[in-house]
């Protein structure tokens, strides 16, 4: 089910099949759907960011999204990971779902202290997990942040290639198409085609791929 | 985040417990009637004798082995020169059967940088790099580096241009560093140790070849440590002392110096391995020399770093 999500979401991504509404590929009265918007976080909304690639289903979409915060406030001693996943749902709802009554709630308070504490490879674990906040214009703080480590995450993003995790790679792969200054030498766009060459059969690999492509004009 | 430097004692350790093993093991490195029944195993037991030379060489160069190691290091050399290569007259011997190999020339390089001379040796190779064919050879573009560093340390004009070698090697054309597995890493360590004469001047690595190491070197070092791969580890090391700002990893280094056996052997991959004591030195002579290498460059930078 989360496969299927994912699969939509990077199709519409790509510009391909249906009109993405995440209430039509999600629906409401479906269980597993909370547990499923929680592991997407803000990449169940991403389509929204395109333009005309998808029709946004009001009322049906925001109880989807409302469900999901429901169901798993982070609490005082969430992860980081955690932390920030919720935070983004929380800010792209805000983005892409606008209006809504009661409003969205304010997004909250996620701590940034590992990005300056974590030595690389945890630093690069934890960024490839939180690859949904790359999507503009989300969590444009932890962005900056994460700027001052990108030789960090670019070596987070060659090892992670080295070791077949394509998932992180393209993780990786994405928040370095958002940052300025992803380092030439990398190779990012023959890198970010590697990986979905070798890894896209998994859906969310494939998404991460896809995003970089459509937000950020990196990979082929 | 900044990473924590290795102690001198931890680099310092590893390089003594390494050369313990190679003097104790001195015998191995003979080559045995059979072996010079055919020029090809003959090649094969220069190569960890002549690795054996520059080691020690980099030791007195790096000026960091005790009264103690400098003594054994230096009785080492002289039973290199006198009798594993009788004065230089096997080299001689093998360059009068393969006037066209490269490999008398790459291995007299260093003793003579060292102080010994055979004239001979020198007048026979001289003939042969004044052909065109010396120059037209083929064979891979850091093992031509290698060829012209070995020239360079004689004191003869180079064969070819130094620069155009550099970039003809894969790291002179910095590709995408996600692509790297076992066989680059071992070109990149080799590009880098010929361009540095062997750690002598690392200022000759150009600028954007060491930006590119400095940043990806530590991803490569991580995931060989992960693999347990010590000889390439070690190489690995060697080129981060290279660098202008070398890591000397505390952590990589504990678990490198954690893999060497209580002798002072270094295995490949994984653990020691074990059998017939000829059998094992062939298979370890190779990380044990490349630990003494890394260990005498990083305690050197360790020092230098202190001083």
């Amino acid at each position: 089910m989360i496969a299927d999500a994912a699969t939509g979401v990077a199709l519409a991504l790509r510009g391909e099949g249906d009109p993405y509404a995440l209430s039509g590929i999600l629906r409401q009265e479906d269980a597993l759907t909370p547990a499923a918007v929680r592991v997407l976080g803000a990449d169940a909304l991403a389509p929204y960011a395109v333009e005309h690639r998808a029709v946004a289903v009001g009322a049906d979409d925001e109880a989807v999204v409302r469900q999901a915060l429901a169901a798993y406030p982070p609490g005082a001693d969430a992860s980081a990971v955690s932390a920030w996943t919720y935070r983004g749902l929380v800010e792209a709802a805000h983005a892409f779902l606008p209006g809504g009554a009661p409003p969205w709630p304010p997004p909250p308070e996620a701590g940034t202290g590992w990005v300056e504490s974590d030595p690389w490879p945890k630093l690069a674990h934890r960024a490839s997990q939180l690859a949904a906040l790359a999507l503009p214009p989300l969590a444009p703080g932890l962005a900056e942040q994460l700027a001052g480590r990108t030789d960090d995450l670019a070596r987070g993003f060659v090892r992670a290639v080295r070791r077949r995790d394509w998932l992180q790679a393209a993780g990786l792969g994405r928040w370095l198409a958002r940052l300025p200054e992803a380092p030439q030498t990398l190779g990012l766009d023959s890198g970010l085609a590697f990986v979905r060459q070798m890894g896209g059969t998994d859906p969310r690999v494939a998404l991460h791929v896809a995003a970089a492509r459509r937000f950020h004009g990196r990979g082929w | 985040m900044t990473v924590t430097a290795a102690s001198p004692a931890l680099l310092h350790g590893v390089g003594d417990r390494a050369l313990s093993w190679l003097d104790e093991h001195r015998e191995h490195f003979r080559l045995t009637p059979d072996d010079f029944v055919n020029n090809g195993a003959v090649v094969e037991r220069l190569k960890p004798i002549g690795e054996l030379a520059l080691n020690m060489q980099v030791l007195f160069r790096e000026g960091v082995a005790g009264s103690r190691q400098k003594a054994r290091a230096g009785q080492l050399l002289d039973f290199a020169w006198r009798e594993l290569l009788d004065g230089g007259n096997v080299l001689a011997r093998l360059q009068h059967d393969e006037p066209l190999s490269p490999v008398p020339l790459e291995v007299y390089a260093t003793f003579h940088e060292l102080g010994h001379r055979h004239p001979g040796l020198e007048a026979a190779v001289e003939v042969c790099r004044r052909t065109a064919t010396w120059t037209a050879l083929e064979m891979m573009p850091n093992r031509r580096l290698g060829v012209l560093n070995a020239e360079r340390k004689l004191g003869l004009a180079p064969s070819s241009d130094f620069g155009e070698a550099v970039a003809r090697t894969w790291l002179g054309q910095l590709p995408e560093p996600w692509t790297v597995q076992l066989h680059i890493a071992y070109d990149i360590t080799h590009t880098v140790f010929h361009l540095t004469n062997w750690g002598e001047a690392p200022d000759r690595i150009p600028p954007d070849l060491a930006d590119y190491l400095t940043r990806y070197l530590p991803a490569w070092m991580d995931d060989w440590a992960d693999l347990e791969h010590w000889d390439l580890l070690g190489e690995l090391l060697v080129v981060d002392a290279c660098l202008p700002r070398p890591t000397l990893d505390a952590a990589l280094w504990e678990r490198y110096a954690a893999a060497q056996s209580a002798g002072g052997a270094m295995p490949i991959q994984r653990g020691m391995p074990e059998g017939d004591p000829a059998r094992v030195f062939d298979l370890v002579h190779h990380p044990t020399l490349v630990a003494a290498f890394a260990s005498a460059m990083a305690t050197s930078r360790a020092m230098s770093a202190v001083r």
